[in-house]
């Protein structure tokens, strides 16, 4: 009996030194394990988050999905949270629905038309929007009797207005001005913007001449390892469009303008817009 | 350093206003990390400028420094003297690609053909303005500084604003414009200020417009003092209606600063009371002006108050619809004017 018992405790005894050595033997294992396991804990935070997220999305799919086949009642019954939440739900729904609806109307070249003057006048407002962003709207106030004329309106004077007005024949066809203008208002934002982003994102790189109507833009490029800096000149002379007609090198180094990779780069300020195209630029090390 | 060079820099340091000094001379860049510092800006002016001068001398500045620090403090502080603007007529095809560095040389050199001695300096703005210092000589003098005329233009846009003008070189300075900017003439716009930055964001339409929309966002009415809610509630309708129209005309918000409107009456004079006058054959000439700090502000202010009747009467709308504050009225035809409506007040 007394054998085997102390077997036992010895044994016991034994385990136990086991473990004191294994656990002297991983002190640093502590540490790490408890990093790991903080990250796990974040990570569970974060995947919680993401589910919330996910459900509320796909809530709001389902209430606007009923809310463009009119029939409220059967889903609203599914929504058992408390009526503030199905509320705001409900409200962020024909949110989503409004500015769909508003940016088809753009995307089809819609204008918003208001009768004002008691049926004896317009305004329209032209919207503009470059890269998926809305930006300035003009307006227009046109007279119809006796004849039709412009009346008011807050475009800036260096779009051509008028010459537009009678280049399209704004008394037979007035939405061929107005598209003609809004072409004209939309490629000007395009190009202020494509300026605005030029400016912010790529301070290494001077804006050496600009004008009000973004007609034409000069560019001082600054060329890694020391080699003479390169001057860039867009013209856009098609004041209908965001891309230049011509893009001009010039630097010191007579050759590089020339080179094939330069020659590429032209083509790429060609097709695409100038802030981009300059990341590119960037990327490929032509620039710094 | 010549008595005159001396004499153009007392003269600007006299301009310029003792707080501006510092920021003006600094922007300037022409004084060097030791003169800069030995320059104590919380002096009295006439030490200053005793110091400046000094530092002048020791630098050897001539008159083409001292007119770039001129010109650094009227562009950062336009609003002085009387500013007209002006429009350029008919373009030629290639009008609205000239770039900065043809206009300058095309301008300078149209301008030295007609004028013998003529200073210009040209410098462009952040805001793409391009400013244009001249000053003016003739024949046996010399440029004189001391007067110079300044010229402001947006390329790509038909208007010039201008401050200090002889009607002797009014039109050394129309050519000289005409030609360099490829149209084929210049006309007197009829808009003038005090406040560069007003008549500019006037014609440049840079100001709150307010059209009429389908949803009307409220617009932000003035505090009122609640006095009788029947009152209130009677006139809210009338009273937002006035506001709408008042803003329409005028504009929201922040409005340019015009300091008056000037209207010259060519129009036979009506009052059936006064047989006299009536009986004139000859139109009654009068010309009515109106002056305020901030004149557009309040016409608006008039139009939505009801003092002036809305919607409101186009001879005042024309003021920000047309850029103008120039009206010549005359009875018959709408020559560069309005017609003169019927008001018996």
């Amino acid at each position: 009996m007394e054998g085997a018992s102390t077997k036992g405790v010895l044994s016991q005894l034994s385990l136990l030194e086991v473990q004191a050595r294994s656990r002297k033997a991983h002190p640093q294992q502590r540490g790490r394990v408890k990093q790991l396991r903080a990250e796990a804990e974040a990570l569970m935070v974060q995947r919680e988050q993401l589910k919330a997220e996910i459900q509320t999305l796909q809530r709001l799919q389902k209430l606007r999905t009923s809310m463009d086949k009119q029939c409220t009642h059967e889903e609203e019954e599914e929504m058992d949270e408390d009526s503030e939440d199905s509320q705001l739900l409900q409200l962020m729904a024909r949110h989503t629905q409004l500015s769909d609806l508003l940016h088809a109307h753009h995307l089809i070249g819609g204008y918003n038309v208001i009768k004002t003057r008691q049926g004896k006048g317009v305004c329209v407002s032209l919207a503009t929007a470059y890269e998926g962003a809305y930006l300035d709207t003009y307006n227009l106030e046109l007279d119809l009797k006796p004849k039709l004329k412009i009346s008011r309106h807050n475009i800036p004077p260096f779009i051509p207005l008028n010459s537009l007005a009678e280049q399209s024949s704004i008394q037979t066809n007035i939405r061929s001005f107005l598209d003609t203008l809004s072409c004209h208002l939309n490629a000007l934002a395009g190009r202020q913007q494509q300026l605005k982003l030029v400016k912010e994102q790529h301070k290494s790189i001077e804006v050496m001449e600009s004008n009000v109507l973004c007609s034409i833009l000069v560019l001082m490029l600054t060329v890694p390892r020391g080699k003479p800096a390169v001057l860039c000149t867009l013209d856009y002379t098609d004041h209908t469009r965001c891309l230049p007609t011509r893009v001009h090198f010039e630097c010191e180094d007579k050759e590089l303008p020339d080179s094939p990779e330069w020659k590429k780069n032209c083509s790429l300020l060609m097709e695409t817009p100038a802030h981009n195209a300059l990341i590119t630029m960037k990327k490929m090390g032509y620039i710094v | 350093m010549d008595e005159s060079t001396r004499r153009l820099l007392q003269r600007l340091l006299r301009r310029i206003p003792a707080q501006l000094l510092r920021s003006t001379v600094d922007k300037w860049g022409r004084l060097s990390v030791a003169q800069w510092q030995s320059v104590d800006f919380t002096q009295p002016k006439w030490a200053l400028t005793e110091k400046l001068l000094a530092i002048c001398e020791e630098n050897e500045w001539t008159a083409k420094h001292i007119t770039e620090l001129e010109m650094i403090y009227v562009i950062d502080n336009p609003n002085q003297g009387m500013w007209y603007a002006f429009q350029l007529m008919d373009p030629e095809d290639d009008a609205h690609s000239v770039e900065l560095t043809q206009f300058k040389e095309q301008f300078k050199s149209h301008l030295s053909e007609l004028v013998r001695h003529v200073s210009v300096k040209i410098k462009k703005h952040t805001d793409e303005a391009v400013w244009i210092r001249i000053a003016w000589g003739d024949s046996y003098s010399r440029p004189n500084h001391l007067n110079p005329t300044y010229v402001v233009h947006h390329l790509q846009t038909p208007y010039v604003f201008v401050t200090n003008l002889t009607s002797k070189q009014k039109p050394l300075l129309s050519q000289a414009l005409v030609l360099s900017t490829r149209h084929h003439a210049i006309k007197d716009a009829n808009l003038s200020g005090r406040k560069l930055t007003a008549i500019r964001d006037l014609l440049m339409r840079q100001y709150q417009h307010v059209f009429p929309t389908k949803y009307p966002s409220p617009l932000a009415e003035i505090n009122q003092t609640a006095s009788n809610p029947r009152i209130e509630r009677e006139q809210a309708g009338p009273g937002a209606n006035r506001l709408q129209m008042a803003c329409e005309a005028f504009g929201d918000g922040m409005l340019p600063q015009l300091q008056s409107a000037v209207y010259k009456l060519e129009t036979k004079f009506r009052d059936h009371t006064n047989k006299t006058m009536t009986e004139r054959a000859e139109p009654f000439k009068c010309v009515v002006k109106f002056a305020s700090t901030n004149l557009l502000e309040s016409l608006r202010h008039c139009a939505s108050s009801g003092i002036a009747s809305t919607p409101v009467t186009p001879l005042l709308s024309s003021i920000p619809v047309k850029g103008r504050n120039y009206f010549v009225i005359t009875d018959n035809g709408p020559s560069p004017s309005s017609q003169m409506h019927e008001s018996h007040n």
